[in-house]
């Protein structure tokens, strides 16, 4: 009975999760059975392609480079020293994991563009419209993947490595070097990895920046190539997913042979208190530093959204400029607000209870399976979070029209988008949450006469409650302002809060402040259900 | 080789205290056991010698230098206590060979290649690892593991030798082995001892003396002979019995 239940779930997650790959690669390699040798001579001689890979390569490359200086610091400053107000420079510093990129890049353009941009006269020649522009805007970002990566293994370090190293005569900056750096190298690789794999997948601000500066970048023109509608431009840009689909395969490779090599067991025994560096004198510059790194990155940024959502025009500094005008444009004049926030909120709840109650039925079902079933059931979930967006989307489009199934254009084709990227999150959790219950709480319940469905509600769920919602609100968060995937498959009247921002933003709204005032919205949100879900689960979740 | 004292020490983290105004002196050379129940401040109190932890009030010797006094603002960081310490998770460098681990606290002392070669020979087969030297540690096994940290906490020659629990990871029959080894060790070299056990079968085994605490308090300081002849609370011979 059970086997038959697993079955069917792996079924599920080929169908959704695997086959869209397969037909993809299918569809744009074989032109009437025969292998189509020329569109991928073609993808690859033509120069905006060539281009685009290019861009994506130094962009993103610089970006890891940037967010892993970056991140060391940032990490060591957090778990080794008597920092203080080290819990909310934490939460700070790892918040833009939680916020979509592209309301940075928002807020950029309002801070840096060179025409009106409210730095302009404080920085000459200041310009995010350039490929510097682009790298920190994004580096911006995903410095949190390392940072995250690093914070964790710095935590899991029994710390009498480092003690033995300072009892053998070792100053803080050798016990750093010598022992504490060789241990995290490999979560530091990792991390470099996963920022790469988010920044060649990133579509927010490699548009909004990239588009503007004349910079193509891989996930752009597949969109630029999509939208020509044409034939040959939908071939190109299936090609050219290939191969980003390609380039994060070989990421997530060189992550997994990494990972296999090099990963010492780096707990042992009993983890004591770690005794941390005294700062002393330095406290205050660490402050200083911290603080001005904040500012730049999070006050500034916040600052030019909101001001420029309370502006009624654009550039003009007066005060009669300032009042609650595009709010009650965008929330009361414009009927799209209201579609976007509704069709927003369904999609992210649907996707969030799919994506739980899915990862909850597999959980159970693989419970006491392991070998090559297991293995399969983690690379289904896995392939399309490691995917970018772009691919997904553009996999599901093509399934979805050859399979003539009625979702083409509904809001459907983005549930199941969102569902395949998102579930990683959930299974993740719900996994880790049912392996830690031990089996005799429910022999216990059995014995005392509890039935299936009885367990499943006395036991399971209140035990579990956490970790669902947990899953729930980290499927939430992302879906809720999900733009990469969205933008490609929403239709006439399906716009999201994300595709509306990148449309108010991109095409519309000359006057601005309409993209601002979403955008202040979806920061504020997201915030909120962080600091929730931070509070309702003790600090175990949220950042 | 160095004395150990401690004169009114006291420590509190957030609130509680957790040693109480404590006093005693360990003698040059001296083998001294800290015994106690978990919590009763044994290893904080060793932890304080090593400056891993800091005392809020007292004063720390070692030999005739004060390394702690925070009410004189006195700290003496870690790395220039010349001491050697061997923890209960062994904490071998999963990076480094064997060869490397050892030879860490002479290259910290920018002794020079030669002299590192030779030193770390000799203590590796003094803990019967001779040879062993271009494995990695993972290789080992755990009896095995202790014994480099044992060379490890030996090669420089420290003032005191630090033992926080080293053999409770170990199976019965390797720890007797590993007693009697360390014990013969320490008297080739004279070398004073500190040990941090909970484990009296250990401590009545293998000290000169034994300082048993509860509670942040010392309850007895004393000759293994002396506290089974005279335990001096209910609570020690209870714990002894």
């Amino acid at each position: 009975m059970k086997k038959i239940g697993l079955y069917s779930l792996l079924l599920l997650l080929f169908c959704l999760c695997v086959y869209p790959f397969l037909f993809l690669g299918y569809s744009f390699s074989f032109e009437n059975g025969a292998f189509d040798w020329a569109i991928y001579k073609r993808a690859i001689t033509n120069p905006m392609t060539i281009r685009s890979f290019w861009n994506t390569m130094v962009v993103c490359g610089s970006t890891v480079l940037i967010s892993t200086f970056i991140s060391i610091p940032l990490a060591w400053l957090f778990t080794r020293t008597d920092l203080a107000f080290r819990g909310f420079w934490r939460t700070v510093f790892c918040l833009p994991y939680a916020i979509p990129p592209f309301i940075g890049a928002i807020a950029w353009i309002y801070l840096a563009n060179p025409s009106n941009g409210f730095l302009k006269d404080l920085v000459p020649g200041i310009n995010i419209y350039s490929r510097g522009g682009l790298i920190f805007v994004m580096s911006s970002f995903f410095y949190t993947f390392i940072l995250i990566n690093l914070l964790s293994t710095l935590e899991k370090i029994d710390p009498t490595m480092e003690e033995a190293a300072k009892i053998s005569g070792a100053s803080d900056f050798k016990v750093f070097l010598k022992i504490t750096l060789p241990l995290i190298v490999p979560s530091l690789i990792s991390g470099m990895l996963l920022a790469f794999l988010s920044a060649i997948a990133n579509f927010g601000i490699a548009a909004l920046i990239g588009n503007a500066a004349g910079i193509s970048m891989m996930t752009t023109q597949i969109f630029i190539f999509q939208k020509m509608a044409s034939y040959t431009g939908l071939k190109l840009s299936g090609v050219l997913s290939l191969g980003l689909l390609a380039i994060a395969a070989v990421v997530f490779y060189l992550d997994h042979i990494i990972s296999k090599r090099f990963r010492f067991s780096l707990v042992t025994g009993k983890v004591a208190r770690p005794s941390l560096i005294d700062l002393g004198k330095k406290q205050v510059g660490a402050q200083l530093f911290l603080g001005g790194m904040a500012f730049i990155l999070f006050v500034m940024p916040i600052g030019a959204i909101l001001i420029a959502a309370l502006s009624k025009l654009q550039g003009d500094r007066s005060w009669a400029n300032f009042g609650f005008q595009n709010f009650e444009t965008i929330f009361f004049k414009t009927d799209e607000t209201y579609r976007a926030f509704l069709n927003s909120t369904i999609l992210a709840v649907t996707a969030a209870v799919a994506c739980s109650l899915i990862a909850y039925f597999l959980s159970q079902a693989s419970k006491k399976v392991t070998g090559p079933i297991n293995k399969i059931k983690e690379a289904f979930i896995a392939i399309p979070y490691a995917v970018p967006g772009t691919v997904l989307a553009l996999a599901l489009t093509l399934t979805v029209l050859s399979l003539r199934l009625p979702l083409y254009n509904t809001l459907g084709i983005i549930f199941l988008a969102y569902v395949a990227k998102f579930m990683n999150f959930s299974y993740r959790i719900i996994h880790d949450g049912v392996s830690q219950v031990d089996q005799t709480l429910i022999d216990a319940a059995q014995v005392a006469g509890a039935n299936s469905w009885q367990v499943f509600i006395r036991i399971w769920m209140p035990i579990l409650r956490p970790f669902l919602m947990a899953s729930f609100f980290l499927v939430f968060m992302p879906a809720f302002s999900e733009l990469t995937m969205s933008v490609l498959l929403t239709g006439p009247s399906n716009e999201t809060i994300g595709t509306l921002i990148f449309q108010l933003q991109e095409y519309g709204d000359a006057s601005g402040g309409g993209s601002a005032v979403l955008a202040f919205c979806v920061l504020v949100i997201i915030t909120i259900l962080n600091g929730t879900l931070k509070i309702s689960t003790k600090g175990k979740y949220g950042l | 080789m160095s004395a150990v004292e401690f004169k009114n020490v006291s420590k509190e983290y957030n609130g509680n205290a957790i040693l109480k105004n404590i006093s005693f002196k360990i003698n040059d050379g001296e083998f001294v056991s800290f015994l106690g129940p978990s919590g009763c401040g044994k290893t904080t109190s060793l932890r304080m010698v090593a400056g891993l932890e800091k005392n809020s009030s007292g004063e720390i010797f070692i030999g005739n230098e004060m390394i702690s006094a925070p009410e004189k603002g006195l700290f003496i960081p870690t790395r220039e206590r010349k001491l050697g310490m061997v923890f209960q998770s062994y904490a071998i460098w999963p990076h480094m060979d064997i060869f490397e681990n050892v030879a860490f606290p002479l290259r910290m002392k920018k002794t020079p290649e030669s002299e590192i070669k030779k030193q770390v020979e000799e203590v590796l087969s003094m803990v019967e690892l001779g040879g062993m030297g271009p494995r990695l540690p993972n290789t080992l096994s755990g009896g095995q593991q202790q014994r480099v940290a044992l060379a490890r906490g030996l090669v420089a020659r420290p003032r005191v030798l630090l033992l926080d629990e080293p053999l409770s990871n170990l199976d019965a029959k390797l720890r007797e082995k590993m007693r009697k080894d360390i014990r013969q060790i320490q008297q080739h070299f004279k070398m004073t001892c500190i040990y941090v056990t909970h484990d009296q079968v250990e401590a009545f085994s293998m000290s000169d003396r034994i300082m048993i605490m509860e509670r942040g308090n010392i309850l007895q300081f004393a000759t293994p002979a002396e506290i089974r002849q005279a335990p001096a609370t209910d609570f020690v011979k209870d714990f002894i019995s």
